[in-house]
Formats: C-alpha cells, sequence, structure tokens
C-alpha cells in the first residue's frame, strides 16, 4: 500500500534531532552530577575552598577556548535531550495529539534559542 | 500514519489519559522522561551562571547569592536526584542494548555497567579538579 502512505522517502528531521537527543542524554548523565554538586550544593554548603568560584578564577578558567567549547557542548547538548522529551511526554504520557507540529517547533525552537544564546554569552566573556 | 488515509476501518483501542499510572514499569518510566525537565533546567542555569559571569563582577556576586538561597539548594538536590536516576537507568539501558565484543567474547553486561559507572566517577573526578584545584 506504498501508493497510500505518501512518497517512499519523506524528509524526517527525526534523526537529526534523536541523534542530539542521544548525545545530550549523555553528556548530562556523565557530565552533570559532578557540575551539579559543585554549582547547586557544595559551593552553598560551604564545602568549597573560599576562592574556588572567585569572579577573577572563574573567569580566568572560562575564558580559555578550551573551556568555552566544552560549556558549548554541557549546555547546548542536554538542551536537545530535553526538548526531544519534553516534545514526546506532551504526545504519549499527557496525551495531547493536537497540534503537534507547534508543539515539536516549540520545543526544538526553545532550544535553537538557548544554543544561540549561549554562543552569544560565551563569545562576550 | 493517520486513520484516514486506511481503505477500510481499524479498531484502535481508546488509551486512557493517565495510562502509566496503572503499573511500576510505566510509572518509572515516565520518572525516566521526567528527568529530561531537570536536564533542561540545569542547562538554562548553567546558561544564567554564564551571562552573570559575562556582565562583570557584581552580577557574578548576586548570582552566587541566588545559588545560596535554601529553596535554590533545595531544587538543585532534587535536579540532583532526577540526574542521577537518569544516569543509573542509561547504563543499563546502554549496556543492554549495546553488544561489546573482545577477543572474539561478549563482555557480560554487569562489566559494562561497572565500565561505565567509573567513567562516571572519573569524569566527575576531572570536572571536580578542573573546577575546585586547578
Amino acid at each position: 500500500m506504498a501508493h497510500a502512505e505518501g512518497p517512499p522517502h519523506p524528509v524526517r528531521s527525526e534523526p537529526f534531532y534523536w541523534l542530539l537527543f542521544t548525545a545530550g542524554g549523555g553528556v548530562s548523565a556523565f557530565l552533570f552530577p559532578a557540575h551539579i554538586v559543585i554549582l547547586g550544593i557544595a559551593w552553598a554548603a560551604g564545602w568549597l575552598p573560599d576562592d574556588a568560584l572567585s569572579y577573577e578564577r572563574v573567569l580566568d578558567l572560562v575564558q580559555n577556548p578550551l573551556t568555552k567549547i566544552y560549556l558549548f557542548v554541557l549546555i547546548v547538548l542536554p538542551l536537545f535531550h530535553a526538548a526531544h522529551r519534553i516534545r514526546y511526554g506532551i504526545r504519549h504520557e499527557l496525551r495531547v495529539e493536537e497540534n503537534k507540529h507547534i508543539v515539536a517547533s516549540a520545543c526544538y525552537g526553545a532550544a535553537y534559542v538557548g544554543t544561540a544564546f549561549t554562543l552569544w554569552v560565551l563569545l562576550r566573556i | 500514519m493517520s486513520a484516514e488515509r486506511r481503505s477500510h476501518p481499524v479498531y484502535v483501542a481508546p488509551i486512557p489519559r493517565f495510562w502509566w499510572v496503572r503499573t511500576a514499569p510505566f510509572r518509572r518510566f515516565v520518572i525516566r522522561e521526567l528527568t529530561s525537565v531537570f536536564v533542561g533546567l540545569f542547562s538554562v542555569v548553567l546558561l544564567l551562571f554564564l551571562l552573570a559571569l559575562s556582565r562583570g563582577e557584581q552580577a557574578y556576586r548576586g548570582f552566587l547569592d541566588w545559588l545560596d538561597q535554601p529553596g535554590i539548594v533545595v531544587l538543585q538536590v532534587i535536579t540532583l536526584a532526577a540526574v542521577l536516576y537518569h544516569t543509573a537507568t542509561s547504563i543499563q539501558l546502554a549496556s543492554q542494548i549495546q553488544e561489546v565484543r573482545l577477543g572474539g567474547r561478549t563482555v557480560p553486561r554487569h562489566l559494562l555497567m561497572a565500565a561505565m559507572t567509573g567513567g562516571l566517577i572519573v569524569a566527575s573526578a576531572v570536572v571536580a579538579y578542573l573546577t575546585i584545584e586547578l
């Protein structure tokens, strides 16, 4: 019934987003825990050395181009991971079948905005 | 594959809206999906951290004070729990899907899981060393 199912090889963006989703899943699974503990918990709890997060030290670290590339990957890929899962969470878990193209555009669109914003911020540091 | 393209009617069983609350495996699956919200949230926290850094010392200090609030720390603890659940289930999943062959033998699944857990520990140690010590 190929004639009833549309073109045999439709142009699909799914593999591209699935790749970003998987990569973002891996990055967040292996790198996020340490960052959450350091920035989110250890700093407030006072477990870090006094100057560990000092402005001069962190600025110096982030101004290194390698750090910038690392931070870009660290922030952007998990954004696409979240966007992809939230897209299908809305469709399958919340069972909202209507406006699925708008939902997809909103989710990935937010990730693209986040990507542009991350790039802009990193270039200004 | 929309129903209107079919030449004959097909019965589709109705699915309750909250189909996943009924059994424990479904609930665990949805919790795993839900962890992505916290993943996205922490990406935004990192982005705000860099934004504050780019705006100068005063803005940066303001961000660190924001992180110091009890409510934000509680949120970060919940985020950590969610991300660790994502990490643990990802390791289980990857070791199930990916067959690794070494010297003509299949590496046992528990060894793959141990290797990935080791990877997590090494990655965390490197991140901690680079952010705190260096």
